[in-house]
């Protein structure tokens, strides 16, 4: 394919090494991935959308495609299976799939669970791999577009429940140059369909990385999906991702995003409503120090009547640390009978952290209960004084309140050994007399 | 155990004083009771003595067992045995009172060289301790006076104060906002607790309680100062003549203190 030559951000002058595919649909969609990425410039700070981020993580950093990065083993993989998905995980090494690491043996039989290259004939994939995928004038969506080769899907078919969690374990390994992955995900629930799916990305060394996830998700009638979206990137790494779910009549989606690793990360979750009776959960928890930066711009569409929504946005912010959140919900003129719980609340624990937030409520609707809040603060010094009092050093008094601040997002999160990690990297963040350093 | 000379106090970074000279002094085995009208400090002292970061000592010292408490943080102050019942105990949301009180228990058993109870053993001791302010046992896994009734929170005071058995006991106002029956569990709570070892500072508005528990000695607290010292006749004449008479008392120098 030809080079672009109108736009020289770090993605656009990557367009050169977008491959040929040999199916039509891969080809359809590589060719619409690079012409609409060519068509979108690439975001600064002056655009709206993008304020308060600093891009340099990504504009200064010529990233190169991870397959010649000369990426190095990873030592000991196993290590971040969860148990739960013994015979249900599906494992990509930056981005790519690795059959050995993968296991799906423990999944129902009608039930899809593997790359999505082997799947480009299968119904779902022609109906929605990237028909779903919808942000406008981003040239993020466009580059996984254009690049990914592998992906997950997962298809789980009308009435079945699956008993496991299913993992969806993204690795990025250590390489001699800084590379990107473009991680895709497609899940199709049929009606009355059933599963939790863990989505997990961990940056196994130090090194710096751009990760691109893109993820859809379309659930049919009665469909309850949770997702479980863990970020434990390498603390050097660039972390982009836009997880799209759609959702029918009685459909639930609830969906819990734990952000500890990266430099920088910018997560868009977009929840669209398809039909009336619908409810869904877009929680977040944001644990960052040091340098890092966590960008969340959140959308939850609500186009018809009786929908139930839950966003629960916490944010600790030690050090140098920013975090930014931008809520955008929508009621739509003819959804009546919306009932939408917002929240972001802000744990400010130094003088040089950063937290920017602005909840965006678009209401065209009249009857309609929208609570929002977003607040910003210190640790209670009488709550402080309080554990103290009770024998409690300042810095443990300080210690157990961050933690039962952070926890309340976990909570709701019921695979055990996903819980127990959690709840270690909880105590971890909040025992960290400084942040580690990365051991590069 | 506790000697307090020419105590005087304001809010850090405030000009305005609270406590203006106090003395007191405090033997194992006692009961003391501090009484005294709104505003007149005696919530300020309890919270000196426990260490609130707010106050800032600007004259006189506190002893405790001879050792300069002005130079021990909160968690110290704990250590060597001091509880403070909070007149407004503070709600703490997503820390239950099991966690707290194990944490609590066993970094002051460490501190105070006693054995650290496992789980187990601690649950049995908490069980008896439960008892012995009649409280349920989902009282434990709720949050710390999160959500709980007035009632419920002094309540959880006198239950950590169980639990920790401290050798001086400051109780702020633990009897307002209970009714005759829960008084009555707080004030055998206490009774049971007393010792030759520990000792207690009642901090309280009422009579009502000094029904229960009898105080060896009465200090009436006016303006930031102790302007009377006597038996429990005391509280009997407070009881039925009010502050008024002893008003006077805070005059220093013809200069009365607001
Ligand atoms: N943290 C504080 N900040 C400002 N003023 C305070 C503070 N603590 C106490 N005070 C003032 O000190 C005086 C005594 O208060 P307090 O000790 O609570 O009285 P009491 O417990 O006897 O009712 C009051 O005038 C009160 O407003
Ligand atoms: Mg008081």
């Amino acid at each position: 394919m030809k080079r672009s030559i109108n736009n020289k951000s770090v993605l656009h002058k990557l367009t050169g090494e977008v491959e040929n595919a040999d199916h039509p649909l891969m080809k359809q969609i590589r060719e619409e991935g690079v012409r609409k990425l060519e068509e979108t410039r690439f975001p600064t700070s002056r655009d709206e959308e993008w304020r308060f981020l600093d891009l340099k993580p990504i504009t200064r950093t010529d990233f190169v495609p991870s397959d010649q990065a000369g990426s190095k083993p990873i030592d000991n993989p196993e290590h971040y299976f969860i148990p739960e998905s013994d015979s249900s995980r599906i494992v990509f090494v930056n981005g790519r799939f690795d059959r050995e690491l993968s296991s799906v043996d423990g999944l129902p039989e009608d039930l899809i669970a593997g790359n999505i290259r082997d799947h480009l004939d299968h119904p779902a994939v022609k109906s929605y791999l990237n028909k779903l995928v919808n942000y406008e004038d981003d040239p993020f969506t466009s580059f996984n577009s254009s690049f990914f080769k592998d992906g997950g899907f997962i298809y789980i078919p009308e009435g079945v429940t699956v008993d496991h969690p299913i993992q969806l374990l993204n690795l990025y390994s250590d390489a001699e140059k800084e590379y990107f992955a473009t991680p895709r995900v497609l899940v199709v629930a049929e009606p009355e369909a059933t599963a939790t799916i863990i989505e997990d990305h961990i940056g196994v060394a130090g090194n710096k990385y751009l990760t691109v996830p893109v993820t859809e998700f379309k659930l049919y009638q009665k469909a309850h999906i949770h997702h479980v979206r863990i970020q434990r990137d390498s603390r050097k790494a660039v972390h982009v991702s836009r997880p799209i779910t759609y959702l029918e009549k009685h459909a639930e989606y609830h969906s819990y995003t734990i952000t500890l690793g990266g430099k920088l990360t910018r997560n868009e979750p977009r929840v669209i409503q398809e039909e009336e009776e619908v409810s869904f959960t877009v929680d977040g928890l944001v644990l960052i120090d040091g340098e890092q930066i966590a960008d969340t711009h959140s959308l939850l569409d609500h186009r018809f009547s009786h929908a139930e929504s839950h966003q629960l946005h916490k944010v600790v912010v030690k050090e140098h640390a920013h975090s930014i959140f931008n809520g955008k919900i929508f009621v739509r003129r003819d959804a009546q009978k919306i009932d939408s719980f917002q929240e972001n609340r802000n744990l400010l624990l130094s003088e040089e952290g950063q937290v920017n937030t602005k909840p965006q409520l678009e209401i065209f609707a009249d009857d309609v209960l929208c609570s929002h809040g977003a607040t910003i603060g210190q640790l209670d010094p009488e709550e402080v004084f309080y554990l103290e009092s009770r024998g409690m050093t300042k810095e443990k008094a300080k210690e157990v309140l961050t933690y039962a601040f952070a926890l309340e997002t976990i909570e709701n999160i019921k695979v055990e050994s996903v819980h127990k990690l959690l709840i270690e990297e909880v105590k971890r963040y909040t025992s960290a007399e400084k942040s580690e350093t990365v051991s590069a | 155990m506790l000697e307090i000379k020419n105590l005087h106090a304001n809010v850090e970074g405030e000009e305005q004083e609270i406590l203006k000279g106090v003395n007191l002094t405090i033997k194992p085995g006692e009961v003391h009771a501090l009484m005294g009208p709104n505003g007149s400090g005696k919530s300020t002292l309890a919270k000196v003595i426990a260490g609130h970061h707010d106050y800032e000592i600007t004259d006189g010292e506190i002893l405790f067992e001879g050792e300069d408490l002005n130079e021990l943080d909160p968690d110290e102050r704990a250590h060597l045995g001091i509880f403070l019942a909070f007149q407004y105990p503070v709600e703490v949301p997503g820390v239950t009172n099991n966690t707290l009180l194990r944490e609590s228990y066993n970094t002051i058993a460490t501190s105070r060289g006693r054995e650290e109870l496992d789980p187990i053993e601690f649950d049995d001791y908490l069980t008896q301790k439960l008892e012995l302010v009649d409280m349920k046992r989902d009282f434990l896994e709720r949050s710390v006076n999160t959500g709980f009734s007035g009632g419920e929170k002094k309540r959880n005071e006198i239950f950590q104060m169980a639990v920790l058995e401290p050798r001086l006991a400051l109780l702020d106002e633990t009897d307002s906002g209970l009714d005759i029956d829960a008084l009555q569990v707080v004030a055998d709570g206490i009774k049971k607790m007393r010792n030759k070892e520990n000792a207690f500072l009642l901090v309280t508005h009422y009579q009502r309680m000094l029904n229960y528990i009898v105080p060896d000695i009465v200090h009436v607290m006016i303006g930031g100062k102790i302007v009377k010292t006597g038996d429990k006749e005391l509280a009997m004449q407070l009881e039925e003549k009010g502050y008024d008479w002893l008003e006077s008392l805070a005059t220093v120098n013809g200069e009365k203190d607001a």
